[in-house]
């Protein structure tokens, strides 16, 4: 599917969604920066929020009501409950004397930061290229927003591999999940409500899961870095 | 409307005259703003037009040691200067006879030529902060470089050819070419290699006098007189041709004339002042809303730009940019 020279404009439709879908990826590269974990769990709502404003498009463009609800839904969910639920859960986790929600993450890369960035440029080249050869189009959505919520997948996992603190590695599986939903969107878009929303209340038990996780780690470690882990060996 | 009709020649001579007499101008708006916004009463819009008058008149020194490079830098610098506006789309919408000399990437190794002018110059006088700015601006202008290759790549791939003039009228023909994502995302890129160009805050901070986060400022730090008057000059103006091919290029080519009546070129005049102030205004904002960082983090802002114009490249070739 190249390109030709001079080739014609997508509609203002598919050209907007294509942006907003860029917008989920470009967040989750911007995760890679954070250094605080009160900030990643800031980006966590705003690439839900950003998931949830792709839906009310897809929603008013392509008459399809249901969306409505599952945007509304969704955007309750991941953008306000989780985050808040994930703040709650991690609150007093900082070093002693700092405020909450100021717990340090920073220099929890493996590699320097723009090193990162390089890596996941490589690897969402990948998963865009690959799920391109496929050629799946969809009813609803450009099918560059399908290749790109893949890459979101794949860069989520490039930023839980190369983060060593456990509170990066969870908001990397929950934005993750993010990816998920957008290819959902592209490819299932009328899937039955019911299911969307099982999925939808299963991550808020993920979103418990791991704030406990978390703590017991820090209860034990008394740090956030996985590099205590390492001690498990046999 | 007067019908008045200009000769090309007197258009292609004024876009020349608009960017090098209007460049001090927005350096002294964008600093008159950034005062403003942090409380000051700021120097007055005019102020860089008497630094540059002051300077005109004092008598020029050269460190010792240093040869005939050194003096010709600043003229060099300068000539390279006043050739790019006669490549892009100043003031017109049509291509004036001179403007196909060379595309954006001929635009962009005459910048670089007169940067490298300037760095040799500063690699003569043996001065170790000169010196430091040089190798420091030629680093950085090395990965930078890469983002100004994909953005090209993107003008390329959305036009078929990578004339600023195509690109301006392909951005002009429908809602659907400014929505697009690899336009916007070319667009960010430029923006931000822009910024790192003309030395703004997030790389350096412009007005400061600390030579340890000094990257263009230190260069021009053993010039007086006349040749430090010309170098000055040319970052103005270096920075307002920048700022037109964003403007003119991509976010915004609206007002150009697109005739060579009297009237709609002077429009086209005012029309290119009114956006350069206001994309000066957002240059100030992001001067005082954000920190300098650090030398070693402006490979991440590198990196970001970077991203930007990948993904503008990525997203064309997938068909959805």
């Amino acid at each position: 599917m190249l390109a030709t020279a001079g080739a014609a404009a997508p509609s203002v439709f598919s050209g907007g969604a294509t942006v907003i879908a860029v917008g989920v990826l470009l967040i989750e590269f911007w995760m890679m920066r954070q250094a605080l974990l009160r900030d990643q769990v800031r980006l966590y709502a705003a690439q839900s929020a950003l998931i949830s404003v792709l839906a009310v498009v897809v929603a008013a463009a392509r008459h399809l009501p249901d969306l409505y609800v599952l945007a509304g839904l969704s955007f309750a969910l991941k953008a306000v409950i989780v985050p808040i639920v994930l703040r709650r859960l991690l609150r007093g986790l900082g070093a002693r004397g700092t405020s909450p929600g100021w717990t340090d993450i920073a220099g929890s890369g493996a590699l320097s930061l723009a090193s990162t960035v390089l890596i996941a440029i490589v690897v969402a080249a990948f998963g865009f290229f690959s799920v391109a050869a496929l050629g799946i189009q969809s009813p609803v959505l450009p099918a560059t927003a399908l290749e790109i919520s893949v890459a979101v997948v794949l860069v989520a996992f490039v930023l839980m591999i190369m983060r060593r603190d456990v509170a990066s590695q969870a908001i990397g599986f929950l934005s993750l999940e993010n990816g998920v939903s957008l290819t959902a969107l592209v490819v299932a878009a009328g899937l039955p409500l019911i299911l969307e929303v099982v999925f939808l209340f299963d991550l808020l038990v993920v979103a418990v899961v791991f704030g406990l996780l978390i703590r017991v780690h820090h209860g034990r470690a008394e740090s956030l870095s996985t590099a205590d882990l390492t001690s498990l060996r046999g | 409307m007067s019908l008045l009709v200009l000769p090309i020649p007197v258009v292609q001579f004024l876009q020349v005259a608009t960017i090098a007499a209007a460049a001090p101008g927005v350096s002294g708006v964008i600093a008159r703003v950034e005062a403003r916004l942090q409380g000051r009463a700021g120097p007055r819009v005019l102020q860089p037009y008497f630094d540059l008058g002051k300077l005109f008149r004092k008598e020029a020194l050269a460190p010792e040691g240093s040869s005939w490079v050194f003096l010709a830098a600043p003229l060099a610098a300068m000539t390279c200067y006043l050739t790019v506006p006669l490549l892009i789309p100043v003031l017109t919408t049509f291509g004036l006879p001179l403007g196909y000399m060379g595309d954006i990437l001929g635009g962009g190794f005459i910048l670089s030529l007169a940067s490298f002018a300037v760095a040799v110059a500063a690699l003569e006088t043996g001065s170790p902060y000169a010196q430091l700015g040089a190798s420091r601006a030629k680093t950085f202008s090395a990965i930078t470089e890469p983002v100004v290759l994909f953005v090209v790549f993107t003008v390329a791939l959305v036009t078929g050819t990578d004339l600023p003039y195509a690109l301006a009228a392909t951005v002009r023909s429908s809602a659907g070419q400014i929505v697009r994502p690899a336009h916007l995302l070319a667009a960010a890129a430029l923006f931000m290699v822009i910024l790192y160009e003309t030395g703004r805050i997030p790389v350096e901070t412009h007005s400061g006098t600390n030579e340890f986060g000094m990257i263009e400022e230190a260069r021009p730090f053993e010039h007086s007189g006349p040749y430090f008057a010309l170098l000055r000059w040319g970052s103005a103006m270096k920075q307002l041709i920048l700022y037109t091919i964003l403007l003119n290029v991509f976010v915004a080519p609206w007002g150009l004339a697109s005739t060579a009546q009297a009237a709609s070129v002077l429009l086209a005049i005012v029309a290119l002042l009114a956006k350069a102030a206001g994309l000066g205004v957002v240059v100030a904002v992001i001067d005082n809303s954000f920190a300098k960082l650090r030398l070693f983090k402006i490979t991440e802002f590198a990196a970001a730009a970077f991203l930007l114009a990948v993904l503008g490249v990525f997203t064309l070739y997938l068909g959805g940019g």
